[in-house]
């Protein structure tokens, strides 16, 4: 997290250069004495382990409410204590979805240290999730319960279409952790839509981007989670096989729809006999089909983003410095490049930047490779997943996508009733 | 309470959101946009400072008024903060008021929004999945193509190549310009840098520039003709004038267009005067004073090395200085100011003394001193530095010079312990042959790709420009601060104990030698197939370049230290005290 937290302290002080270089300093002496530079207060070890607390109170108080109570109230509260706390005091930056970054770069990287904290702020939902379904999304992650405060009507899409853009969150963790496991960019804390508005202030492409996805989510249940979120994409894993599994009503189903309509993610599964009319020897077919195609789908993905690994790698800084060097260089009538000039008063020798830059194309490949298969698998995963099918007699809750926000319990007569 | 209160409270706020949107990113474009400290007011206010030093009141008001900018500033950006806050508090009033005014939302639907046919939906989401993988597939192999270094390098050849015809065609009309070089006598220079303009007085604009420390590219070989060989300064034969200099310096003289610049400098002020190489009329001056980090007192030189042994440098746009103390000055051709600053005070015995080079728009400095040694390239138009290369070589007082070498243009530098060669553009070192010892002040010379140094009390060495590769070496004679002259068959090298010798290019043999009893500082020139050479105590020895028989020698009466400068039909020659233009009556 402190990797996280200096990172998006680079980022803004980029930001922030600008408005530096606006003022220089007087041009005249005037006797004035500059004060020395101000450094910000180091990020506080208590803090990080309040946020750490507080994570699974949380957790705690969401598992309770959503198996024990089955009421949408103290998931309510926790969402809105979550945007207050996580989002706007904490600016942020507890991010499990973020710490996955951290993760993979201890993984890669045994230079790299992992602080405890971090380590447990992407363990412990997955944790949780494992045990008692998504809680974490529910309203612990800030992000999540943002968009769900501001959610006041739903307008389902069309389930097909989000049945495939699902795919999105695994194509982005991917690429987060090829990006992170080759030291090049942490690019989940860099394309964060709600930091801008957590912090009221940064990049204002990131902050519009976030200001859509926010009027989205007043009409679209958390397109972020949907659509986007690659923690997400991790915890829908562990939560379709969670131990304890969620349930709309304990009284059971009634098949009265209210549920599956109040579901802002559509994780209600409809009741569905098997009126498909398609020959059954052709779905076999086919799924046989997708069995055969999933090693080659994780190989072909494999070996797209691997030999493509060179073009990616111009994300790593030392890639890029090269690139800039050579631009320099082939047109030295254009202005000076910051980097280059930089570059050229450290004192490095070319030598050295081609043999790093090396290195980094190298990592770049091995870890391409890896993020190629992961999105190859995972589209034939999803392929066949999509070819099953299946025969239920009243609603079901999808535990991989259901976020346990708890909108349904309260729109359940069966739990209204339990109530009266 | 009625729903419809909430939608109209929902609706009004919306509409405030939207306006007040509207109002922050329009003030935020602006604050963004902002330099409150850049208004013509307070550019003219700083003008006008500079050229009145000292003036309190002026001062005051300037920091009256930048504080002033500074707090409108702040204030504009406060409200955009305050802004941001209404914003949101706005937006948690709409969202409260939309999320009761659909608080009835829990009864059933009145119609199915999506028709649940689960294997439908699953068949078109395969659908989806599987297309929208292609086309992502074919995109990213689209980009991959249209980025790829393959067809960069295509376009990049194809325009080159364009370009190429373009140039061609440009030469076939006005005539082909290129000036080669000859194996022996006729070594002239292909001179294609810019060319400032001179007065409108029916004079001719001299064509052949001296742009920097002995010629263009500190290459020693000057493409000028009609070169008097005789002059007597004191009964004028042959002199077309000759004026004091105001400051003392040991800089050689550097020719452009009309323009003539030398420096001279004392403890109290560094200047650089630009005379007419016609009439030899002082035109102007420029101090380099009121210098950032400008050291307050001198620091101590040598009395034979000075504030100002550096040669000055020009592109024909702009004229660079620098002085002992590392004040570097940019100016026009018209004496104009254009940037000064101090790249640090030499930390140098002697006192700093390479001489400025210029590479299109950068300026190159040699800067090896005790404490740091770099090579420095700055951009000639503002002072903004290009690219600085850290070097491990000792203090040298060498400067450097511009060559082709491998086909490719490179600066070439002399120091202890090395011979060394950069890429212009960026200061790469190209190769190093750490072949020099002591304290080197012979700068290198470059002649058909090979780099030839010398340095007393070390050896001549001739170096294969393209790899760096030693030639052969030598030691007959070995020179102290003049700098070797190279035709492509004889190096011309001169002592500071009076010995002036030709070595054989190909093989480093001494092919003949002079023992002229005097010492020499200035460096050798080769002009229309001669040598000329200046000794210390001021006498004139011009020898043929091609077998470097003395052809005339003469007594000019005037200590000459630095080396001569060629123009069209004219040389500028500086001594100890005086500048004077040598030209044919």
């Amino acid at each position: 997290m402190k990797k996280i937290f200096v990172f998006l302290t680079l980022v803004l002080n980029q930001l922030y250069a600008g408005a530096v270089a606006r003022f220089p300093k007087p041009d005249f002496t005037s006797g004035y004495q500059y004060p020395d530079i101000q450094h910000p207060v180091p990020y506080e070890q208590f803090w990080n382990w309040m946020d750490v607390i507080l994570m699974v109170a949380m957790m705690s108080v969401v598992a309770w409410a959503t198996h024990k109570k089955q009421s949408r109230k103290a998931i309510f509260g926790v969402s809105v204590f979550s945007v207050l706390y996580f989002g706007f005091y904490r600016n942020g930056c507890v991010c499990s979805i973020g710490a996955v970054q951290n993760v993979v770069l201890a993984l890669a990287d045994s230079s790299y240290h992992l602080p405890l904290y971090v380590l447990l702020i992407f363990l412990l939902p997955i944790l949780f999730t494992f045990l008692f379904g998504r809680v974490f999304c529910a309203g612990v992650c800030p992000l999540g319960a943002l968009q769900e405060l501001v959610n006041v009507k739903h307008f389902r899409i069309n389930k097909a279409v989000t049945s495939a853009l699902s795919f999105i969150p695994w194509i982005y963790l991917a690429f987060a952790i090829l990006y992170a496991a080759t030291r090049s960019q942490f690019i989940i804390c860099r394309l964060d839509p709600f930091i801008g508005i957590f912090r009221l202030g940064g990049d204002i492409g990131l902050i519009t981007f976030g200001v859509i996805l926010l009027i989205m989510s007043i009409f679209v249940g958390r397109p972020f989670c949907q659509f986007l979120c690659p923690y997400g994409a991790i915890l829908s894993v562990f939560g379709s096989v969670s131990v304890k599994k969620m349930e709309v009503t304990q009284k059971g189903c009634i098949d009265c729809k209210l549920c599956h309509h109040s579901c802002p993610v559509d994780a209600l599964r409809p009741p569905f006999a098997n009126q498909v009319k398609e020959d059954r020897a052709k779905g076999v077919k086919r799924l046989l089909l997708y069995f055969i195609l999933l090693p080659l789908l994780t190989l072909a993905g494999a070996l797209f983003v691997g030999s493509n690994s060179e073009a990616l790698s111009r994300a790593h800084k030392d890639v890029h410095l090269y690139d800039l060097i050579q631009l320099q260089e082939a047109n030295p009538e254009m202005d000076p490049i910051l980097e280059v000039t930089a570059f050229n008063e450290m004192g490095r020798s070319m030598e050295e930047l081609e043999a790093q830059v090396q290195e980094v194309q190298h990592q770049f490949r091995i870890y391409g490779y890896l993020a190629g298969a992961l999105i190859g698998f995972v589209l034939g995963f999803k392929l066949i997943r999509l070819s099953v099918k299946r025969t239920r007699k009243v609603y079901e809750i999808d535990h991989a996508t259901c976020v346990a926000c708890g909108k349904c319990f309260d729109y359940c007569p069966q739990n209204l009733k339990k109530k009266q | 309470m009625n729903k419809n209160i909430f939608r109209n409270v929902a609706l009004v706020t919306a509409v405030f959101m939207l306006a007040l949107s509207t109002m922050l990113v329009v003030n935020y474009f602006q604050v963004r946009k902002a330099t409150p400290l850049k208004t013509e007011v307070m550019e003219t206010l700083k003008q006008l400072n500079e050229s009145n030093g000292d003036n309190e009141a002026l001062q005051a008001q300037i920091r009256q008024l930048d504080l002033l900018s500074r707090k409108a500033y702040f204030t504009q950006e406060s409200h955009l903060k305050t802004g941001v806050y209404i914003l949101v508090g706005m937006a948690a009033v709409l969202v409260l008021c939309l999320r009761y005014y659909y608080k009835e939302s829990k009864k059933l639907p009145s119609k199915e929004l999506d028709a649940i046919d689960e294997w439908m939906n699953k068949s078109k989401s395969r659908n989806y999945m599987t297309w929208g993988s292609i086309a992502a597939v074919a995109g990213a192999l689209l980009f991959a193509f249209l980025s790829s270094p393959a067809l960069r390098d295509t376009i990049e050849k194809a325009v080159e190549e364009g370009e190429e015809l373009m140039a061609d065609a440009n030469a076939a009309d006005d005539g082909d310009v290129a000036v080669l070089q000859s194996d022996t006598t006729a070594i002239a220079e292909a001179d294609t840098t810019t060319v400032s303009e001179g007065e409108d007085d029916g004079l001719p604009i001299p064509k052949i520039t001296s742009n920097a420390f002995r010629g263009n590219n500190a290459s020693g070989v000057s493409g000028a003709s009609g070169i008097a060989t005789t002059w007597d300064l004191k009964s004028g034969t042959n002199i077309l004038w000759k004026k004091p200099i105001p400051k003392h310096g040991y800089n050689s003289p550097v020719i452009n267009g009309r323009n003539v610049f030398i420096t001279g400098a004392d403890a109290s002020a560094r200047e650089l005067y630009c005379y007419d190489v016609y009439t030899g009329e002082l035109k102007w001056t420029v101090k380099a004073d009121n210098i950032p980090g400008s050291p307050s007192t001198m620091p101590k030189v040598n009395a034979d090395t000075g504030l100002a042994g550096s040669t000055v440098a020009t592109n024909g746009k702009q004229v660079c200085a620098i002085f002992a103390t590392g004040d570097v000055i940019g100016v026009d051709m018209e004496g104009k100011r254009l940037w000064g600053k101090n790249i640090g005070l030499p930390d140098n015995h002697y006192g700093f003394a390479s001489s400025l080079l210029m590479y299109g728009n950068e300026l190159i400095i040699q800067y090896l001193n005790n404490s740091k040694a770099q090579l420095i390239a700055l951009n000639a138009t503002n002072g903004n530095q290009l690219w600085a290369k850290s070097t491990k070589d000792k203090i040298a007082w060498s400067s450097p010079v511009i060559g082709t070498v491998g086909g490719k243009a490179a600066i070439i530098t002399t120091s202890n312990p090395a011979v060394a060669a950069y890429n212009p553009s960026n200061g790469t070192e190209l190769w190093r042959v750490e072949c020099l010892t002591g304290e080197v002040g012979a700068s290198p010379v470059v002649n058909n790709g090979v780099v030839y140094a010398a340095s007393e009390y070390s050896k001549c060495v001739a170096i294969d420009g393209a790899t760096g590769e030693v030639k052969w070496e030598a030691s007959d004679y070995l020179p102290e601060c003049s700098s070797p002259a190279a035709t492509k068959n004889l190096l011309f090298v001169a002592t500071s104990y009076g010995m002036v010798c030709a070595y054989n290019t190909e093989t480093g043999e001494l092919v003949k030698e002079h023992d002229l009893s005097d010492a020499f500082y200035s460096s050798p020139v080769i002009v229309e197939g001669k040598v000329y050479l200046f000794s210390n105590s001021g006498k004139a020895y011009i020898f043929s370049a091609g077998d470097f028989s003395l052809l005339h020698s003469f007594n000019t009466g005037e200590k000459t230290f630095a080396t001569p400068a060629f123009t069209d039909g004219m040389m500028v020659v500086r001594t100890d005290n005086s500048i004077y233009c040598v030209k044919k009556n």
